[in-house]
């Protein structure tokens, strides 16, 4: 019997013993300044910890089947993929500083503005390191849809990924004129009750930030740092539009979508006629898979819709930083990129910019971007508006629950 | 060496049933007057004061308080009515295997097939459809994320019926409930009578305590409510995590204000009916 007490207890002590044990390895800051070469090396053989949003199956593919492979045949690196977007990762990395854990689990995540607002007000960002990568010489850092994200300047915290633009999405043989401004959209959604609604998410927020400009006067409105009195003038005249309308949105405006893939749900199956998102609105691929019918086509608000990039950052108390770096320059590497790029694949629009590329990697690019179904970044280009200061929409997730969903 | 044994068991139990229980607990009551959390900046009843006040806890408990009680009313009644009538038919293997069938899927299984049943664009809109019934998606009725809450008691009810179908089985052979009611027969008891005076004080008496749990298991349930519910009222759990899940990184204690008010709820109800009554209910 005494045994088993024996066992229980030195099991305890060790557990006692092993929190007390972590050691930091306190070169990272000497990784700020070092050399490549060095970094490289530091980087060779480690293991390096990923943290990203694996919704997509073509994201997924990317990552497991190309990415993957890739550093590991290149430099040797392990690279291992979580699971966790935004409120996730913040969680870990609040939950991880509380318990002072200088080895956290993960070492790079994929963010953008809203996430990095966050982990900067809890410190959670080890930076800046992307003037440190080889491959960021070929990103235009004076394009200021890539070097302020959500009014926040990046510099050197986080390293741009990809750049796209919100898009509505539609089907043209159902809807052959899809409503452009606020107005139309009321007329279109009194003649066709039903078939619109706000996902209760970043998406839906984002459209309601695209909504909120053009009930300001214009596609520059929300520019700037934050303003109180704005988002109140503006906001009430959002709500007021909302609620005066919402009988005639999905469901009676008695609930709505708790987020996008629900909402790509309803407009695939015919209940909406009128969905949205990020990515051009995310239709090739799902037109590819046969979610989406082919008749279905993406633009632009004529008041505009919000274009970003998104990130790659490397946390505070990741254990491999060098790993991470490597892993991050190869993905904003042309081959990387061109691979991501593809139409038919993840589909998403490089970050690099086309005059600081070779000719050959140039023509490269100009084929892969060929979409059947969906509008191009290009495309839609005239009518971008960039991302407001993030303290909008976390005060829009809020108030839209308040005023709209609670009403 | 018998006491012995019984210490370490009941270490065992304080070690994993209760230790990580009171921290979780005590951590979330730090968080929630800001003693802790990264973003907070020491104690203040602030958390506490805007749950209160604003009333959505009270609301989303009150329609999570209605829409468990519904359930278990619901199943509670048909299962006693399934033992009564199909006693017999029941004990068939194959009767049994479709009973046994619904407790193996899980509950986030239960939700989409629901989903998957009764949405607008589900199965049984699309026959409905093609009946002609309806000519469009939106004119089928609102069955789930719906105000009435229908889909979640609906996949409540499949859920949780079997279970009591099969607990009602077991107590009324092991209660010997069948004999009782030929007794009762036989002093002059018409079938009325033995259903209200014999079969349902038994059956009541004996599996009460296991109502009252599976009630407050789905008061707190959250897979299901997730994906059938709607934005507003949410059930408990739906709105805790949400709540500790936001962006706005100030206003994370909210989550933890109501974590622990719904705990000491549900501890003190706990407390209340089970504390002052296991006598009797083991004496009977």
């Amino acid at each position: 019997m005494k045994r088993i007490k024996f066992i229980l207890f030195g099991f305890l002590l060790s557990l006692v013993v092993q929190s007390c044990g972590e050691k930091s390895t306190n070169n990272d800051d000497k990784l700020k300044s070092a050399p490549w070469e060095d970094i490289e090396a530091i980087a060779e053989g480690t293991t390096v910890n990923f943290m990203m949003w694996q919704g997509s199956t073509a994201i997924n593919d990317y990552i497991n089947n190309y990415v993957v492979p890739s550093v590991k045949g290149k430099y040797n690196i392990n690279l291992q993929i979580s699971g966790g977007q935004g409120p996730e990762i913040v969680q870990l990395v609040m939950g991880e500083k509380q318990a002072d854990i200088e080895q956290g689990q993960v070492d790079m995540v994929w963010i953008n503005g809203e996430t990095f607002f966050q982990l900067r007000k809890v410190k959670g960002l080890w930076g800046p390191f992307v003037e440190q990568l080889p491959n960021a010489s070929l990103i235009n850092f004076e394009d200021s849809y890539i070097s302020t994200d959500f009014q926040q300047p990046v510099n050197g915290m986080e390293a741009p990924w990809s750049i796209n633009q919100f898009a509505i999405v539609y089907d043209f043989e159902k809807v052959p004129n899809p409503p452009k401004n606020i107005p139309e959209l009321k007329n279109f959604i009194k003649e066709h009750p039903g078939t619109f609604t706000i996902s209760n998410d970043f998406t839906g927020m984002t459209l309601l930030k695209s909504f909120m400009a053009e009930l300001g006067g214009g596609p520059n409105v929300l520019d700037g740092a934050f303003d109180e009195n704005k988002y109140k003038q503006l906001s009430q005249k959002l709500w007021k539009f909302i609620n005066d309308n919402k009988q005639y949105f999905w469901k009676e405006g008695s609930t709505f979508p708790k987020e996008q893939s629900k909402m790509n749900q309803l407009y695939a199956n015919g209940e909406l006629l009128i969905a949205y998102g990020f990515n051009e609105g995310g239709i090739e691929d799902k037109v590819l898979t046969g979610l989406y019918p082919e008749s279905t086509k993406g633009y632009a608000w004529s008041n505009g819709t919000i274009r970003n990039s998104n990130y790659l950052g490397i946390l505070y108390n990741s254990p491999e930083k060098a790993g991470a770096m490597q892993v991050i320059n190869f993905l904003l590497s042309p081959e990387a990129q061109l691979k991501k790029a593809d139409a038919k694949g993840m589909d998403s629009n490089t970050v690099l910019a086309m005059d600081k590329l070779d000719t050959e990697w140039k023509d490269k690019f100009l084929d892969a971007r060929k979409r059947q179904y969906g509008p191009t970044l290009k495309e839609l280009e005239v009518n971008a508006i960039a991302e407001p200061a993030p303290e909008y929409m976390i005060r829009l997730y809020e108030d839209f629950r308040k005023n709209v969903i609670e009403n | 060496m018998r006491i012995k044994k019984l210490n370490i068991g009941i270490l065992l139990f304080v070690l994993v049933g209760v230790v990580p229980f009171a921290a979780a607990f005590i951590y979330a009551l730090l968080y929630s007057f800001g003693i802790i959390g990264v973003a907070n900046d020491g104690f203040t009843l602030q958390f506490w004061e805007s749950v209160i006040t604003s009333g959505t806890f009270f609301k989303s408990f009150g329609y999570s308080f209605l829409i468990a009680l519904v359930a278990v009313a619901i199943s509670v009644g048909g299962a006693l009515w399934i033992t009564l009538k199909f006693r017999q038919q029941l004990e068939t293997r194959f009767m049994s295997f479709i009973i046994y069938l619904p407790l193996a899927v899980p509950g986030i299984v239960t939700g989409f097939f629901t989903f998957q049943l009764f949405s607008k664009g589900g199965f049984f809109a699309r026959i409905s459809h093609k009946l002609g019934f309806i000519t469009e998606a939106s004119q089928f009725p609102d069955l789930v994320n719906d105000g009435l809450a229908i889909g979640i008691i609906f996949s409540f009810l499949t859920m949780i019926t079997p279970f009591f179908v099969l607990l009602f089985l077991n107590v009324y052979k092991n209660e010997r409930v069948e004999e009782l009611s030929i007794l009762a027969q036989s002093l002059g008891a018409n079938a009325n009578q033995i259903s209200r005076r014999v079969f349902l004080p038994i059956l009541l008496k004996k599996t009460w305590v296991l109502i009252v749990l599976y009630f407050i298991f789905l008061l707190g349930a959250y897979e299901v409510p997730l994906i059938l519910g709607q934005e507003s009222p949410q059930m408990l759990s739906v709105l805790i995590i949400q709540e500790i899940k936001q962006y706005d990184l100030d206003k994370i204690s909210e989550g933890y204000v109501v974590a622990v008010l719904y705990t000491l709820i549900v501890s003190v109800a706990a407390i209340l009916l089970f504390l002052p009554k296991r006598k009797r209910a083991y004496a009977t």
